[in-house]
């Protein structure tokens, strides 16, 4: 069998920096007891809170598989006992948005069609409040700089999770595209449109942040070989 | 006295089950005869070990990794030469002075100075803290003009004594709150750090602590559920196991087994446990009727170790009334051990087949946390700041009522591999959320937005 010969490739022309972002917990004003005052408060509360309970939570609970998605999905199941809106909560995507505007507008939108439908479900009292909290984030550096593919698959395997969570997830908000900043940087400084590709479309919500982490690797050395 | 420990039962006669505990003079035993009478504790046991010197932040890299120990170098870099002062109400025994003995060199160690001192009082000082602590936790409380000018006077007393030179000053909990008044004549960012549910508090307490707290800069609480409303940044930090502790250190199997054998556990059987003080509010006599519905399908043993009952009277009486809901089931075994076993208590919540904590009204519930994170499939109610840790089927398990802990041991005890997964779980959760070092990365966040960095809400 003739081998096909694949183009070298490319130096990079710019260093991956690998940063990580740390964040603190401020809890809000925003408290709901009901799913009529889950969704006032959707409505109200700051982006950054919507950003908690949605991007950021992802990072606290990274180590699971399956079975959490977001916090309102959560509460609106062990709380409000509504496994209805808990599951099309839960099927928010926050990939699918570059702003928090779109993330809320999504959020807000599920539960007034769920409370059109299920008005006796309106003024439930739940088992126990929601507490809206809100992030305060810190983005550092890390010693990682890879300015060759096998050095970034080399630091993508030692940074931590955080630093995933924050190319991989977060990215999104930051560069107001559907991307992320490992996809970013394979695409436009070594020109690699389908390993780039393959990456952007592994499932967050089916794989641990470190299974995300084994799989960008994973791909990322299959283009190498 | 010989211990009567390792005495083989007959396994043709019942064998009555084993209470280990501090052996009184007769005469100071209760009238009424327990069930079963108490056992000498192993001598090993009986006095309290030299504690080990702290661990070093590099210590904590086999467990966090070394990018996580890297970032909290970063961040305190910001920091660094920052002073802060720490202030609480005692500097041995309970939750916090623990915490402040792990936090206070790692903070030093990471260039952030940190001092630690303790107020001081008299008999009714105390006694007034002690009523206000209750009262904030929701009791019936009659507040006195003389007990609100006690509480000010020692505050008074401890503040002329202190200076308050730090560009941070954190005051733990209610006690010395009043310090606040020292903020006019500092330059610092003051902090209050809250241990205590503030969710249900006695409105003439805490109405007459209000104005103090409302001068603060800032207000950390335990849980969401614990603060209250203010106009002051309130911040959320869990409370936390440090990992490295004698409660909480790797063990190798040969310790297990010999503090296994030394109280009597048979670890070729499952081991239910449940850790807690002898308190109503921990249910312990729940725990055993959960137990004995749960034997009727599955074989287990029962472990209920804590303390509390020799210095406690009420302690007291709720581990009579617990000897005699175990009546004279030997696979029962109650612990009532003194305060220093940690050691004991890690090789116990180790050996452990599954852990319960049937509380029916808790503060963060740390003892789950420990469980956790020693990977072990975890049964608890759902009360105070135990959902912050269990997610139900995903980290552990939550319980509302007798039967609910019964099914779940059943169902844990004939299930292996999905307890297994919520054990590896819950001890990820920990790991992310409840250790020492990310305690140590908030107050090195905390310290640096007050400082004027100014954070970021979201990704920009």
């Amino acid at each position: 069998m003739p081998t096909v010969e694949r183009p070298p490739l490319r130096k990079p022309e710019k260093t991956f920096y690998f940063k990580t972002s740390e964040h603190l917990l401020r809890i809000g004003r925003e408290k709901a007891t009901t799913l009529e005052e889950l969704l006032k408060a959707l409505r109200e509360c700051p982006d950054s809170s919507i950003f908690q309970h949605t991007f950021r939570t992802l990072q606290e609970h990274h180590f699971i598989r399956q079975g959490f998605s977001n916090d309102f999905a959560h509460w609106s199941l062990s709380a409000c006992h509504e496994p209805i809106l808990a599951e099309q909560l839960a099927s928010v995507d926050v990939r699918e948005f570059t702003d928090i505007a779109g993330v809320r507008g999504r959020m807000v939108e599920i539960v007034e069609e769920f409370l059109q439908e299920h008005p006796r479900s309106t003024a439930r009292a739940a088992h126990e409040p929601f507490y809206f909290c809100a992030a305060d984030l810190v983005v550092l550096p890390t010693p990682f700089a890879p300015d060759t593919l096998p050095d970034f698959v080399d630091a993508l395997r030692q940074v931590s999770l955080h630093s995933i969570h924050h190319h991989f997830i977060e990215a999104r908000l930051r560069l107001k595209r559907m991307s992320n900043d490992f996809s970013n940087w394979l695409e436009q400084e070594v020109g690699l449109r389908d390993t780039a590709s393959a990456i952007e479309r592994i499932d967050i919500y089916t794989n641990t942040l470190e299974g995300v982490r084994q799989q960008i690797a994973r791909i990322v050395g299959q283009a190498l070989n | 006295m010989k211990s009567e420990r390792n005495r083989a039962p007959s396994p043709d006669q019942p064998q009555a089950s084993k209470t280990l505990t501090v052996v009184e003079p007769p005469a100071s035993r209760p009238a009424a005869a327990p069930v079963r009478p108490g056992r000498e504790l192993p001598s090993s046991v009986l006095t309290p070990p030299v504690p080990p010197p702290p661990p070093h932040l590099d210590d904590y890299e086999s467990i966090i990794g070394a990018a996580q120990v890297e970032a909290l170098r970063f961040l305190a870099a910001d920091v660094k030469g920052k002073t802060v002062k720490m202030v609480n109400s005692t500097a041995v025994g309970g939750g916090v002075a623990e915490m402040l003995n792990r936090l206070v060199p790692l903070l030093s160690e990471l260039e952030v100075p940190t001092h630690w001192e303790v107020i001081t009082g008299g008999n009714d000082f105390f006694e007034v803290t002690k009523a206000f602590h209750n009262a904030l936790h929701g009791t019936e409380y009659e507040l006195t003009k003389n007990a609100q000018e006690i509480f000010l006077m020692y505050n008074e007393q401890n503040l002329q004594r202190m200076q308050f030179e730090e560009e941070v000053v954190v005051i733990h909990d209610p006690q010395p709150a009043a310090l606040i008044r020292a903020k006019e004549r500092s330059k610092a960012k003051w902090v209050w750090r809250c241990h205590i549910d503030l969710s249900n508090p006695n409105p003439s307490v805490w109405e007459f602590l209000r104005p103090c707290i409302e001068k603060y800069d800032a207000a950390i609480f335990s849980s969401q559920s614990f603060a209250r409303q203010l106009p002051i940044p309130q911040y959320l930090f869990y409370p936390c196991i440090d990992p490295l502790s004698e409660k909480n250190k790797e063990l190798d199997d040969s310790v297990i087994q010999k503090v296994c054998d030394e109280f009597g556990i048979d670890r070729s059987r499952p081991i239910v446990t449940q850790v807690s003080r002898f308190d109503r509010l921990k249910d312990p006599v729940g725990v055993i009727a959960a137990y004995k519905l749960a034997k009727k399908y599955v074989d287990c043993q029962l472990v209920l170790a804590g303390g509390g009952a020799k210095d406690d009277p009420e302690g007291s009486v709720v581990l009579q009334e617990v000897k005699e809901a175990a009546g004279n089931d030997p696979d029962i075994i109650i612990l009532d051990l003194p305060p220093w076993c940690a050691l004991e208590i890690n090789a116990i919540q180790r050996a452990s087949t599954l852990v319960v904590q049937k509380s029916l009204r808790e503060g963060f519930g740390l003892t789950v946390t420990e469980a956790m994170w020693k990977g072990k499939p975890t049964i608890a109610g759902a009360v105070g700041g135990i959902p912050n840790q269990i997610i139900h089927k995903l980290t552990g398990v939550l319980v509302h009522s007798v039967e609910g802990c019964a099914f779940q041991i059943r169902y844990l005890l004939t299930h292996p591999e999905f307890a297994r997964r919520i054990g590896m779980n819950g001890r990820e959760q920990v790991k992310e959320n409840f250790l020492m070092t990310t305690n140590v990365k908030r107050w090195l966040l905390l310290f640096r937005i007050l400082s004027g960095s100014k954070p970021s809400p979201i990704p920009t």
